[in-house]
């Protein structure tokens, strides 16, 4: 990896990081409100405590307050509450500590010191914390034993470390499980992709089958990669049979034209062998020639045209025209072509293409209806749908093959001593595509029914998907 | 008539060359845009040749800057590209025709020709036109050979209407159809042959002499036998 941290892990890092630390800080202020409300519990007892006791003094003097403390001697063992009162000079007077802490630390009033209490286990020091008044000249401190809430606390704090500790554990494992999870995803769909690159179009992006993003993402790449090989295959078939279609008229210009420089050569008065060849070979050139311009123009229309190319047209004047272009030479092969066309039908559509896709049609019945035969071009518009059909009594074609005659160079075996290039039907099937329009090749039993239909002017363009 | 030929294929231009020398004009060749268009700007031609893709400077724009210099010379464009999209943008760069190669001479020859006569503007705007006993009423649409009326579906007036206005000259197949049926790819069966007959039926079978000819493996001419053409 040509960085330390992908772009996905570096994300989550940035995410999670944010939540531990909002979690810790959570967990963190919740133990110090809780220790503190402690803390302030602790000392409200204690200046309870003292509150009473000086009530005594007031009421009694030095002597009731003595008394007092004296009753309350074994509290420490009931209730951890520790007592003593000291004169002027220090000495006790009263309460169950024997002598003033030696070793204590100090904050306002209060003091904490370690009372050493004999248990079972021995000795343990037991955490006081304490206040002291001065009442007179003699001191008084009261405390109590704080080491259960100390306790408590410390629980309490290592609860909250551990809480801590773990929210940032876990985050830092589901990022990097994240992060590895996209990652590896991605390296899958590169991968792919690289050998795609690299020349194998039949190589299709790993799906895991629940439909998160990256399936979607994956399964829409398919879909074109699938229309892009499919596409690709038209274009290596169209290639393969462009190359084969030209080889035979090639073929024979040379042929002739080797014929007729020897034959020349030979008995020097080859003139007019020599013409008859050229003659040929025109016409051979010419064919050669309308194969390619067909396949430009079929390359045009797949290459989807320009759109400032685009005008309305009326489908329907175009059809009575070309009718009337092609009648005469209808009549002449003793076909009957009828045309019906009346009511306007305007499309935006790429002019020349358009004719072109009448054409063709027409050429294919000219050609292949035997005469006697008759041909019907109709053009309706009806709610927003304009349909241009032509239809046939000759020989058809069998519904098996339908689809394979909008490929390109299919021609079928029957036809073979028929002129023609194969290309027609293609042609008319990618300007179809060009102007999102439907092409449905019918059985007219006898005949073959084409119809086209496309959206009119001003409609949207639903007639791909009906 | 003097004609500039820019083309960068020597083999080519030299056949067009040779071709419009053989049938009267004086041609210059250029085989490179940028000359081309010096020399376009030096001289003033009656008619300009020049190929779309050209080492330098290409062919549209060889004419689009003549005609922002205001250059009126007529000018054919030639080229390899033939989609009609190619052709449209041939057309409004400022071409005043568009050939795809590969051609025929003939067709090449026909179309140089119509193109020098319109811009000697001999095309005639008049309402009535006349060759030698037809009469053609462009404004009534009405035909009449030798007084009597002719009649003719649209399409067939169209045809003689832009026959007749191109009297003495040979129109092409592909210019007849690109003209009159507004088609610009050539269909394979030949249609045009069977409207021409038609034609022919209404305006030459009754009368002397013939007037529309059929001139082979080219195209058709109508022209007047006394005057010659």
């Amino acid at each position: 990896m040509p960085r330390f941290l992908s772009s996905s892990a570096r994300l989550a890092l940035w995410y999670l990081g944010g939540a531990a630390l909002g979690i810790s800080a959570l967990l963190w202020s919740s133990y110090l409100l809780t220790q503190r409300a402690m803390e302030r519990q602790v000392d409200l007892v204690v200046e309870t405590e003292i509150e009473s006791l000086r009530e005594d003094y007031r009421g009694g003097g030095i002597g009731r307050l003595v008394e007092v403390l004296d009753q309350r001697d074994d509290d420490w063992g009931r209730l951890g509450a520790a007592y003593l009162l000291v004169d002027r000079e220090g000495s006790q007077l009263a309460g169950n500590l024997s002598s003033w802490p030696k070793r204590f630390s100090t904050e306002g009033d209060w003091l904490e010191f370690d009372i050493s209490a004999s248990e079972r286990g021995g000795a343990v020091d037991h955490p006081v914390r304490a206040k002291v008044v001065t009442l007179d000249g003699n001191r008084l401190l009261v405390g109590t034993d704080v080491s259960e809430r100390r306790r408590f606390a410390e629980r309490l704090r290592s609860t909250t470390y551990w809480g801590m500790g773990l929210t940032v554990a876990f985050m830092a494992f589901t990022g990097l499980w994240f992060s590895r999870r996209v990652a590896a995803r991605v390296r899958a769909v590169a991968q792919a992709c690289q050998s795609i690159i690299s020349g194998d179009l039949t190589r299709r992006l790993p799906l895991e089958r629940n439909a998160d993003e990256f399936d979607q993402l994956a399964s829409a790449v398919n879909g074109m990669l699938d229309r892009i090989e499919q596409q690709t295959a038209i274009v290596h078939v169209t290639f393969n049979s462009a190359a084969h279609d030209l080889r035979g008229p090639l073929f024979r210009m040379r042929a002739r034209l080797e014929a007729a420089l020897t034959g020349a050569a030979a008995d020097g008065a080859g003139e007019v062998s020599a013409s008859v060849a050229i003659r040929a070979t025109i016409d051979d050139l010419e064919r050669v020639q309308r194969t390619l311009a067909t396949l430009l123009q079929i390359a045009q229309a797949e290459a989807g045209g320009n759109d400032t190319s685009r005008e309305r047209v009326d489908l329907a004047q175009m059809a009575r025209e070309l009718g009337e272009l092609y009648e005469p030479a209808a009549r002449e092969r003793g076909l009957t072509l009828k045309v019906s066309a009346d009511s306007p039908a305007l499309l935006s559509a790429h002019q020349q293409l358009l004719a072109q896709l009448v054409t063709n049609l027409l050429e294919n019945a000219l050609k292949y209806v035997p005469a006697g035969g008759t041909v019907r071009l109709q053009v309706t518009a009806d709610q927003g749908l304009i349909q241009l059909i032509v239809s046939d009594d000759g020989p058809g074609i069998p519904s098996a093959v339908h689809a394979a005659m909008l490929l390109p160079f299919r021609r079928q075996a029957r036809d073979g001593g028929t002129p023609g290039s194969g290309l027609g039907l293609s042609l008319v099937a990618a300007v179809v595509r060009l102007h999102q329009g439907r092409l449905e090749l019918l059985n007219a039993g006898p005949g073959l029914t084409v119809r086209c239909s496309f959206a009119a002017l001003g409609s949207a363009p639903d007639t791909s998907r009906a | 008539m003097q004609i500039l030929l820019v083309e960068d294929d020597v083999e080519a231009a030299g056949h067009v060359g040779n071709g419009l020398r053989e049938a009267g004009y004086s041609v210059q060749h250029c085989a490179d845009g940028q000359a081309g268009l010096d020399a376009a700007r030096a001289v003033r031609f009656d008619l300009l040749i020049v190929d779309r893709m050209l080492p330098h400077v290409d062919g549209l724009t060889i004419v689009g800057t003549l005609r922002l210099e205001n250059v009126p010379t007529p000018v054919l464009l030639l080229s390899a590209l033939g989609t009609i999209d190619d052709r449209v943008e041939g057309l409004r760069a400022g071409g005043d025709d568009y050939l795809v190669k590969p051609f025929a001479f003939a067709e090449l020859l026909a179309r140089v020709e119509a193109l020098l006569r319109r811009a000697a503007g001999d095309s005639q705007h008049v309402g009535v036109l006349r060759v030698a006993d037809l009469e053609i009423n462009v404004m009534a649409r009405r035909v009449l050979r030798a007084g009597r009326t002719i009649d003719l579906t649209a399409k067939e007036f169209q045809l003689l209407e832009f026959l007749v206005r191109r009297a003495g000259q040979v129109v092409t197949r592909t210019m007849l159809l690109e003209s009159v049926w507004n088609l610009h790819f050539d269909p394979q069966t030949n249609l045009i042959d069977v409207h021409i007959s038609r034609l022919r039926q209404a305006i030459d079978r009754e009368f002397n002499p013939p007037l529309l000819h059929t001139i082979r493996g080219v195209g058709y001419s109508i022209r007047d036998p006394g005057q010659g053409a």
